[in-house]
């Protein structure tokens, strides 16, 4: 079995940064999965003339949806059977066999996790240090995970090739996945007073008396109607009530 | 604003709009980043940092997962911030009107390009299942134009709507203040009630409440 020069998985992981690009209902982000995987097929018995490597690309930009982060996984992975021989149609198995895992561990580990902890230790900082201290913390924190994210994925899923079940199972994983969301929930706890103290501690009583009053609508109403209102709408209507209200 | 400061605001509002989803999404496009870096621009790094506070507050309700919608706070939070420059603290809720609005605005944007990809894509239906690299790239690639002239076009409105904003008749002052005083409100409890959701539901308010225990020490203590 051919391994891809260093080159082409550098060109795969760079590729990999617009994986959604092409973001559409019918193949998600299939487009861009190929478009990243391409770089690592050319090794392929043939070259780009090869038929192995005209093979892999037609099967390269079919449906597929995962978690951008953890595309890399699927792009290695996938790249790996193609070149250990694996029939066309294991190969387009394990493609479908991907679509749950990686964008579930993804939403957990990433979107519910690292990026509210990230977000409210910004936050905290942004209310209570020099201007620019807190975006520093929010890209930092968020960030160092990311990119390591992205580059263990590809490295773990050329590794593991169909295997890639291995990978996703490793302890530090799984207590990440353990401990983000209870450590997101603390970090935002832990934001809330200082942000609300910079925001409103310059205004007199009578505004500290709309925001809770505000806060305390915004908490039954988002009981009630979240998540189909949202907070932009809910947002709006607050402003609503305040000009209809005052005007009045 | 001299037209370099507008340039430079629209060239952030494209870099902040593409991070959403189309590159790299390293969060440049999270509101506190961009009205943050676009209040620097604007000259109000002051003001920049509240709107981005305040805009952060509404933007963690959402996750941007798989196919979901959400708001585009990028574009919002540069033209929010712009919009603020020189307002005392108590006057910030005009402002951020504008960036809920765009926001909003953002999210219908978003569900357009994805239409319009899902177009594109059925067109070079031939070519992709063909393999073929030249339409795969341009296929992909041009997600990433159609995304940068959406980010500019709601960037460039918002700046419209900004400069509007900023030469319009002030709204009164004790109708600002209430107005500024219910998005913040508004922004806490939703921040609150979204980080319940984070956690597993039977201890998530318990991990919610440690934190804003340990918030609160921290505000009064320091």
């Amino acid at each position: 079995m051919g391994r891809p020069p260093l080159s082409a998985f550098v060109r795969t992981s760079l590729r990999l940064l617009t994986v959604q690009a092409c973001w559409n209902y019918e193949r998600m982000i299939g487009v861009g999965l190929g478009y990243a995987s391409e770089p690592l097929l050319r090794a392929l018995p043939g070259g780009r003339s090869g038929e192995p490597y005209g093979a892999a690309m037609r099967r390269a930009t079919q449906y597929f949806n995962a978690h951008p982060y953890l595309t890399g996984l699927a792009a290695g992975a996938l790249a790996r059977a193609e070149h250990a021989g694996t029939p066309g149609e294991q190969v387009e198995r394990l493609r479908g066999t991907l679509l749950g895992p990686l964008g579930a561990v993804g939403d957990r580990l990433v979107w519910a996790g690292t990026l509210p902890a990230a977000s409210a230790v910004g936050l905290a900082l942004s209310a209570s240090a020099p201007a620019g201290i807190g975006v520093a913390a929010l890209l930092t924190l968020y960030n160092v995970p990311h990119v390591a994210l992205r580059v263990w994925g590809l490295r773990a899923g050329w590794r593991s090739g169909t295997g890639l079940a291995k990978a996703l199972g490793t302890p530090l994983l799984r207590a990440a996945l353990r401990i983000v969301g209870p450590l997101a929930a603390v970090c935002v706890g832990l934001a809330l007073p200082p942000v609300a103290d910079r925001l409103a501690g310059d205004l007199e009583l009578a505004a500290w008396v709309g925001a809770a009053g505000a806060a305390a609508a915004a908490w039954i109403v988002g009981r009630w109607l979240a998540p189909t209102l949202g907070v932009v709408r809910l947002g709006l209507l607050g402003a609503v009530i305040v000009w209809l209200g005052t005007a009045w | 604003m001299s037209t370099d400061v507008i340039v430079a605001l629209l060239v952030w509002g494209v870099i902040a709009g593409l991070d959403l989803v189309s590159v790299l999404q390293a969060m440049v496009g999270r509101p506190l980043v961009a009205a943050t870096v676009a209040g620097a621009i604007a000259g109000d790094p002051a003001n920049g940092v509240m709107i981005g506070m305040a805009l952060e507050l509404f933007a963690l309700e959402f996750l941007p997962v798989g196919g979901a919608r959400y708001p585009d706070y990028g574009p919002a939070a540069v033209a929010a911030a712009t919009a603020a420059v020189g307002l005392p603290p108590g006057q910030l809720g005009v402002p951020l009107v504008l960036g809920l609005v765009l926001a909003y605005v953002g999210d219908w944007s978003i569900v357009g390009l994805r239409r319009w990809n899902t177009w594109r894509v059925r067109r070079a239906a031939g070519g992709l299942d063909a393999g073929d690299l030249g339409t795969i790239s341009r296929v992909q690639l041009g997600g990433i134009l159609w995304d940068a002239l959406r980010s500019l076009a709601l960037t460039g409105a918002g700046l419209g709507l900004a400069w509007a904003v900023r030469t319009a008749p002030p709204l009164d002052a004790r109708r600002g203040l209430l107005l500024t005083a219910v998005l913040i409100g508004i922004g806490l409890a939703s921040a609150a009630q979204n980080a319940l959701r984070l956690a597993d539901p039977r201890r998530a308010g318990w991990w919610l409440a440690l934190g804003l225990a340990g918030g609160t020490a921290w505000v009064v203590l320091r």
